[in-house]
């Protein structure tokens, strides 16, 4: 039959071949060899970086924003040799190397190196909204005030910076980081679409929800593809510096727990149960509900850049309280709107007569497991100091900088005018840096009120949500053993 | 041929109709990769899309100067260096195991399949802390180590599959002729399996290549790899699209190239060891 | 075959050195995997002390873990599902000699070669009811006006959109290697006979292919188990919790939260659920033998 053909034949091939080659045992011992040898090779690959250990001390950078932070350092691509580095090295008296990523990343490089106590990274990046709390109260990071008295630095003095910016990096009085570039809250307007409504900035929360309502009914009318607001509603931490914001306000304080306790010690001493079904109810509904009525439909997933890319678009009129993200679009848009009629204005107050709050630094801290925290000192107080904030002025014109004599200098009055200059730093004098509260936990608790909003604005009913808050947040500090 | 002529006819126009229409699903998102690749950002972003537009290199400058070559040289050491020893070690073990009966094999080939299950969040603090342990941090050995903790077991256990629905009576002619199990491994099997062989090896090349978290963590400026460049280049200021599409597309080339050298290998192997 | 004693040594030279260096690779992570799961360890506490079952039974009272259960589950129902079919679809059709057979197999594999960072990024983009080519534009062209990042069923479409567009090549590649170990005769021979398409399909093609597909479909599900890139871009797990998977879940615990043991044991409850799951997958299709 035609079938057992081809069967044969592969049969003869297979004893053909098998003839033709001979010994088995070679086979197996090349095989061995092989594997042997694949195994040496690999082993050696790896040997010559591991004999090239460290001879001159290096201290080691961690951080995000490539190309942005200290560019006259790295360069504008953040791994160039300029001279100001190397000026720096010399200075400090060892080698320093810098390593770059995304913000997420980097957190997963930092926590792996802080837990396992490795000291791998000396200067590291921190944000004063979880990160300085968490690693802080692990005991990971160095405290820095004795680093100021001991070893005082010609680059940072603590009477430059804004003391609100300090404030937000100490813990229980500790400080723990020093801030580079940060940001307080603000309301960022377009001033033509203001102005063709007859508009005028919101001093009050209700004179902003009657605002978008005017926005929303005029550009539902004419056609105009905008959004009245853009906020950013992402699960997670995302939205949580906004959000907390707008709770401050409409509460009059951090109504977090009974009480209002910003601190972990204090919670503790009053057992202070969570209250996010009672004063914290009332801001976050406002923000819901503003994203809900005037934002975008998918605002339950937008992050600070899809707040940055409507901007630029030109198709959101105001940006509300992280007005920090229009900035980059002012300067880089295509549209000409954009760039010339976009105005900050002071964030509204909300009922309790406390204004909207956004407020946060990005810090660097000193790993408390470093080997070389004299050199790394020196290295971090360049960074957050006044050279490197008058450097980022003048490079990238943001007025994000935490030193008043900075903020005042000719690179960022030419860009921005004294006025809103004035207005930037009135918002930072008039913070209230613990808006949230300082505990270990904090964390967890951004990233769980953070998808509550979430979840809200993409429909679910604020009562669930807060209800289902409270139920988890009271058993986590229990869990945490505040109660007993 | 069963059927009329104008059924195989409609049939053939509804393969075609499937693939095509999938094959543009594959691809939409790929060329729009690669014109916003030439793209400024704003016109990236521009709508409606832009399909006539001045192409600028923007992207692809900062992708050069940004220093490519070193990544591209530690990628491909590490997904080389897998694909051989996923292979090497990977063929033998996964046709023993094949051939093996009970207890024992089932055992062990589970266990293979396990250490493939373990998430990448957990993996990542231990991974690190051995690597510290050793002093392997920022050399490619270590990206190489931990990339064959997934790749190995996988090509193990494919492989072991495959060999096992593999007729026996290929290596029975070559075994009833006096040749070891290596011999018939090396001259009954592998041949006939050259298809799957070099699945495989693609399969592990992309896993390796593409593979981002633990060659990130595990990495400074030494051996760090493409996908760990891609993501600084990303960087956090305004997210850059045409910059990831310019990254992206050149990081693909070399990924490419290698299909499209091996895509031919597969065709001529398959008529030579046809068995008409 | 009986097993003869240089068989013996044959077979051990076989495994060995593939088996010991899984092993070495594998067993520490392991190992200290499973010790941190009963640690109480967390980044915001100084003290690292024992913490027994604690970190599970937190885990199994919460009520994000069961969310994620579910989430997870549907996603990799969903995934797999579709990738499996589309898979089997395409290598079915690129067996036959069809013109363009080489280019339009070469051209499948291109989703392979994208790191799923960059897919997920580029899905993103595309779907975005704000700037997206197909979400702002072609979609509101052909009249649906919808927000896909914004509503959760839609959104946990979005992934698996992105996800199968990224993993089908991977089972169209091993579905057709495997298809093409199928001896050609077997087809003659069933054609003679008067068999057409689809008795073939069932009678041959399914049960030779089975081991390949099942062993496909296993890694498949494990791969979806663990995919975190594609989701973490796109929604970052939401809206809410709508796309929150364990891999989500797990990466949040120990790197938003800090909680180090906990992430252990989410990870070790996983591997449990895993195997368990595959061992149902091949002791069903009989693969154990």
């Amino acid at each position: 039959m035609a079938s057992e053909k081809p069967e044969a034949r592969e049969t003869e091939r297979v004893q053909r071949a098998t003839a033709e080659a001979g010994n088995s045992k070679v086979t197996r011992r090349t095989f061995l060899k092989v594997s042997a040898g694949a195994a040496g090779a690999l082993a050696l690959s790896g040997v010559p970086r591991i004999a090239f250990a460290q001879r001159r001390k290096s201290v080691r950078i961690i951080a995000f924003a490539q190309g942005f932070a200290w560019p006259e350092l790295f360069g504008s691509k953040g791994t160039e040799k300029t001279d100001a580095l190397r000026g720096l090295e010399k200075e400090v008296g060892a080698d320093i190397a810098i390593e770059w990523g995304d913000e997420s990343a980097v957190r997963q490089k930092v926590l792996a190196d802080l837990i396992s106590r490795t000291g791998r990274y000396d200067v590291i990046l921190l944000g004063s909204d979880g990160a300085v709390q968490t690693y802080g109260f692990g005991g990971l990071l160095e405290p820095l005030d004795r680093w100021m008295t001991r070893s005082p630095s010609p680059y940072v003095s603590l009477k430059d910076v804004y003391p609100k910016y300090l404030d937000a990096n100490r813990i229980e009085g500790v400080l723990y980081g020093l801030p580079y570039y940060s940001f307080g809250p603000g309301v960022m307007y377009r001033r033509d679409i203001f102005r063709k409504y007859g508009l005028t900035p919101p001093r009050t929360t209700d004179q902003f929800e009657s605002i978008l309502k005017t926005l929303k009914e005029n550009f539902k009318k004419e056609k105009i593809d905008m959004f009245p607001v853009t906020m950013r509603g992402a699960p997670g931490e995302e939205p949580s510096l906004d959000l907390l914001g707008f709770v401050y306000a409409y509460a009059g304080y951090a109504a977090w727990f009974e009480g209002g306790p910003t601190t972990a010690e204090a919670i503790r001493r009053k057992k202070a149960k969570p209250i996010f079904t009672g004063d914290f109810r009332k801001g976050f509904t406002a923000f819901v509900e503003t994203l809900k009525n005037y934002g975008s439909p998918a605002a339950s997933t937008h992050t600070w850049v899809d707040m940055l890319t409507l901007w630029e678009q030109g198709k959101a009129a105001v940006m509300i309280p992280s007005a920090i993200n229009a900035y980059p679009a002012r300067l880089g848009s295509k549209i000409e709107a954009v760039r010339k009629e976009s105005r900050l204005a002071s964030s509204p107050v909300g009922p309790s007569g406390k204004r909207i709050q956004s407020f946060w630094t990005f810090s660097l801290g000193l790993n408390r497991f470093s080997k070389k925290k004299e050199e790394a000192w020196h290295v971090l107080a360049y960074l957050t100091g006044k050279k490197a904030m008058e450097e980022f002025s003048s490079r990238t014109k943001f007025p994000w900088v935490t030193m008043k004599s900075v903020l005042y200098t000719k690179p960022l009055i030419d860009t921005w005018g004294r006025e809103e200059l004035a207005v930037w730093e009135d918002a930072i004098v008039q913070s209230d840096p613990y808006y949230f509260p300082y505990f270990p936990e904090l964390n967890e608790f951004m990233d769980k009120i953070g998808t509550a909003a979430s979840r809200a604005i993409a429909g679910a009913k604020v009562a669930d949500v807060l209800n289902d808050l409270q139920t988890w947040g009271y058993e986590r500090m229990y869990r945490g053993g505040y109660y007993r | 041929m069963p059927g009329a002529p104008s059924r195989r006819r409609w049939a053939l126009a509804l393969v075609y109709g499937f693939l095509l229409t999938y094959l543009g699903f594959v691809l939409f998102p790929l060329v729009w990769l690669l014109l916003s690749s030439f793209k400024t950002r704003a016109d990236a972003l521009a709508l409606p899309p832009q399909i006539i537009f001045i192409p600028t290199f923007e992207a692809y400058e900062k992708l050069f100067t940004a220093g490519i070559l070193m990544p591209f040289g530690n990628s491909m050491f590490v997904a080389f260096t897998n694909i051989a020893t996923a292979l090497v070690l990977g063929v033998p073990a996964a046709y023993a195991l094949a051939r093996m009966q009970g207890g024992a094999k089932q055992h062990l080939s589970f266990w293979v399949l396990s250490t493939r299950m373990a998430p990448a969040f957990g993996v990542i603090v231990p991974i690190y802390a051995l690597m510290r342990t050793l002093g392997l941090l920022d050399t490619r050995f270590s990206v190489t180590l931990a990339h064959l903790s997934f790749n190995l077991p996988f090509a193990i256990w494919l492989l072991m599959r495959y060999f096992e629905d593999l007729p026996v009576e290929l290596e029975e002619a070559a075994l009833v002729d006096g040749a070891s199990r290596w011999g018939a491994l090396r001259h009954a099997v592998l041949p006939v399996s050259a298809p799957m062989l070099v699945a495989v090896a693609i399969l592990v090349f992309v896993a390796s290549w593409n593979e981002f978290i633990l060659a990130f963590i595990l990495t400074s400026a030494e051996a760090r790899t493409v996908p760990v460049l891609v993501a600084s280049l990303a960087g956090t200021m305004a997210f850059d699209w045409p910059l990831m599409s310019a990254v992206s597309a050149g990081a693909m080339v070399p990924a490419l190239l290698l299909v499209f050298v091996v895509q031919r290998h597969i065709t001529r192997g398959l008529t030579l060891g046809a068995i008409q | 075959m009986a097993v003869g004693v240089r068989q013996r040594w044959e077979r051990a030279t076989m495994l060995a050195p593939g088996l010991l260096a899984l092993a070495g690779v594998t067993l520490f992570p392991g190992i200290y995997l499973l010790y941190m799961s009963v640690m109480g360890w967390t980044a915001f506490s100084p003290v690292v002390r024992f913490a027994g079952v604690d970190n599970f039974r937190t885990l199994l009272r919460s009520a994000s873990f069961w969310e994620a259960a579910g989430t997870t589950l549907l996603f990799v129902t969903l995934s797999t599902g579709l990738s499996l079919l589309l898979g089997l679809a395409l290598a079915l059709a690129l067996n036959e000699d069809l013109r363009g057979r080489g280019a339009m197999r070469t051209l499948l594999t291109l989703p392979l070669i994208v790191p799923p960072v960059v897919a997920g990024f580029g899905w993103k983009f595309l779907l975005s009811s704000d700037v997206g080519v197909i979400g702002a534009f072609l979609l509101p062209l052909a009249g649906i006006r919808v927000a896909p990042m914004g509503d959760p069923q839609l959104a946990m479409a979005s992934v698996v959109l992105a996800d199968i567009w990224s993993k089908t090549s991977f089972m169209f590649l091993i579905t057709l290697a495997g298809l093409q170990a199928i001896p050609p005769f077997l087809y003659e021979a069933a054609r003679i006979d008067g068999a057409g398409f689809w008795a073939q399909l069932r009678l041959i093609t399914l049960p030779l292919l089975k081991g390949v597909l099942i062993i496909a479909v296993i890694l498949r599900v494990l791969d979806a188990i663990n995919t975190f890139d594609v989701i973490f871009v796109m929604t970052q797990g939401g809206p809410g919790t709508a796309t929150a998977t364990f891999s989500i879940l797990g990466w949040k615990i120990g790197f938003t939260y800090f909680d180090l043991g906990q992430a252990a044991a989410l990870a070790v409850l996983m591997m449990v659920g895993a195997v368990f799951a595959t061992n149902v997958l091949i002791r069903r299709t009989r693969l154990a033998g």
